[in-house]
């Protein structure tokens, strides 16, 4: 196993002409905590989807989790990456007419096979696993409640929850705090961060006041471009302000 | 900031205007509709409306089954001149034409279940085709759309005279019927729930690593199913107030009875046929709806 988690040379990606990203190299090691902040619109999402191969590059190299993903990955290969990647999104999505623990359950299904995971029907040790999860990510409520009647960090805490299941190496967390209120933000926070512990945390994330709970490392991307790549200590409100400038009208 | 005040402002009264406008045309069609039948003289309520009105209120009023407990049990039937030509038990008549309102209720729900399931069959494939998020090939879709709104637009009763003459009377021509025109109103149904689904939420859970099944049936059917049931058991309902009426092409059933009462101005029987058409509609809409609740 390299050092690496994630290395990128030279990766550019276009949608109809229009270049979307352009990334001279980014290479990130295993057990690192990386923010990426940057306007809407910089490549910030484009960039996590490339991660886990939901979009391949256009051009260029990028390795995740040792594996080469600028070549054709079959859905196999796809699936045993994605296996190793646990993702928290900031749509709270979540399959509404299920239970909170089959929601969680579902962070397994990477690993199991066969009709009985068709089924919604799981070994006794996922379950298990799975009620540890949910303790884990401090949920003091019935395991059987719908996710549709859960509260938008209730359902961020199962999001969690789920992607503990996967016991993933990698984490990749889309702006995880958009839909909460600030509290919920802060806690979901910390218990991101807690839950990386032996993982590799990537947060893309828009409130700059979490960043210091999230990363110590930040890079800021611009127009696709990564602007600046630099420790926590080094982020100021200057370099911020610079990073959002590209709107004239400001807001 | 203003600027978006006043353009907000415009497209306001723009809309205000585009309503003004189509509530006068609106009361125009009304008045031309009302109009034009006047000036053709169509509009009238007959030679003696209350009269007809109370006969038929009559006749109504005695469904013909209670004379299954009340009939006369020795009607007489004499010519002119006072011979007695028959003879009939009235109970005896109206017991057996109960029974065979059970069997033709039992064709009702026969030609309704089965042309209900039949159409949802159908429509699957086609509403899975038309749905805008599944990005099927854009000419299938057009075509899938298209038959729906086909099936849709042609009423029942026309696809049973259609399939009436292409197959005979029966209840086959009544269920083909049925599913023929509900296909397009099962189609449109699903394909609204397809588009409803949570496409995050499917890709969360592709993103574990799910297989495309273990993603269809962990995060697809549980969202789509109970709108499917809920879908199935409307228009299943619908039908069985729809197949009442198909009777009157032949393909059998009550509404074959309905056909016979009116050509024999059996108001009685219409009534008592009425009334079983209330109780089955009533009793099937209530256990469909409790069941619709009991899935949201």
């Amino acid at each position: 196993m390299s050092q690496q988690c994630i290395f990128a040379r030279e990766l550019q990606f276009n949608i109809q002409g229009k270049l979307i990203l352009d990334i001279n190299t980014l290479s990130i090691k295993h057990g690192e905590r990386i923010a990426i902040v940057g306007h809407n619109g910089a490549g910030k999402s484009t960039l996590i989807k490339l991660f886990t191969g939901f979009m391949s590059c256009s051009s260029g190299n990028l390795n995740v989790l040792d594996r080469k993903m600028d070549t054709f990955l079959s859905s196999e290969a796809l699936r045993q990456l994605r296996k190793e990647i646990g993702q928290v999104l900031q749509g709270l999505h979540l399959v509404a007419r299920l239970t909170a623990i089959d929601n969680i359950l579902i962070g397994s299904l990477g690993r199991l096979s066969g009709w009985k995971s068709l089924a919604g029907i799981y070994p006794q040790e996922e379950i298990e696993l799975a009620r540890q999860a949910l303790h884990a990510v401090g949920m003091n409520l019935n395991a059987e409640t719908r996710a549709d009647k859960l509260s938008g960090g209730e359902k961020q805490r199962v999001a969690i929850a789920r992607m503990l299941m996967q016991k993933p190496r990698l984490i990749l967390a889309d702006e995880p705090t958009a839909a909460l209120d600030p509290g919920a933000a802060a806690d979901i926070c910390e218990l991101l961060v807690k839950s990386a512990q032996d993982a590799t945390l990537i947060t893309v994330v828009h409130n700059t006041a979490l960043l210091p709970v999230l990363a110590q490392r930040v890079i800021g991307l611009k127009a696709g471009r990564i602007a600046f790549d630099v420790p926590i200590t080094d982020v100021n409100e200057q370099r911020l302000q610079s990073l959002y400038d590209l709107d004239p009208i400001g807001t | 900031m203003q600027l978006t005040d006043r353009s907000a402002r415009e497209a306001n009264s723009a809309r205000k205007n585009g309503f003004i406008a189509l509530t006068i045309t609106y009361f125009l069609l009304v008045a031309a509709c009302l109009g034009t039948l006047v000036a053709e003289n169509e509009i009238s309520m007959g030679r003696n409306p209350f009269e007809n009105l109370i006969k038929t209120a009559h006749d109504f009023i005695r469904p013909s089954f209670v004379d299954v407990w009340f009939g006369n049990p020795r009607l007489e039937y004499r010519s002119d001149d006072g011979r007695i030509l028959r003879v009939e038990n009235r109970q005896e008549v109206e017991t057996r034409h109960i029974e065979a309102m059970a069997r033709a209720t039992w064709t009702t729900i026969r030609i309704a279940t089965l042309g209900s399931l039949l159409a949802a069959l159908l429509a699957l494939p086609l509403a899975i085709l038309s749905a805008g998020n599944l990005g099927a090939p854009k000419l299938l879709s057009l075509v899938a759309k298209g038959l729906l709104d086909i099936s849709r637009s042609i009423h029942t009763l026309v696809f049973g005279l259609i399939i009436v003459g292409i197959i005979g009377l029966g209840p086959t021509a009544g269920i083909f019927a049925i599913a023929f025109h509900s296909m397009g109103t099962y189609g449109k149904l699903f394909a609204e729930s397809i588009e409803a689904l949570d496409m995050g939420a499917i890709d969360a859970v592709r993103s574990v690593g799910a297989t495309p099944e273990q993603v269809f049936s962990s995060a697809v059917l549980p969202a789509v199913l109970p709108q499917f049931v809920s879908s199935h058991l409307y228009v299943w309902e619908f039908n069985i107030r729809d197949s009442t009426i198909l009777g009157i092409i032949g393909a059998g059933g009550l509404g074959q009875l309905i056909t016979e009462a009116i050509s024999l101005f059996q108001w009685g029987r219409l009534s008592t046929v009425l009334i079983i058409v209330f109780l089955l509609v009533t009793s099937f809409d209530m256990l469909s709806r409790r069941i619709r609740e009991s899935l949201l």
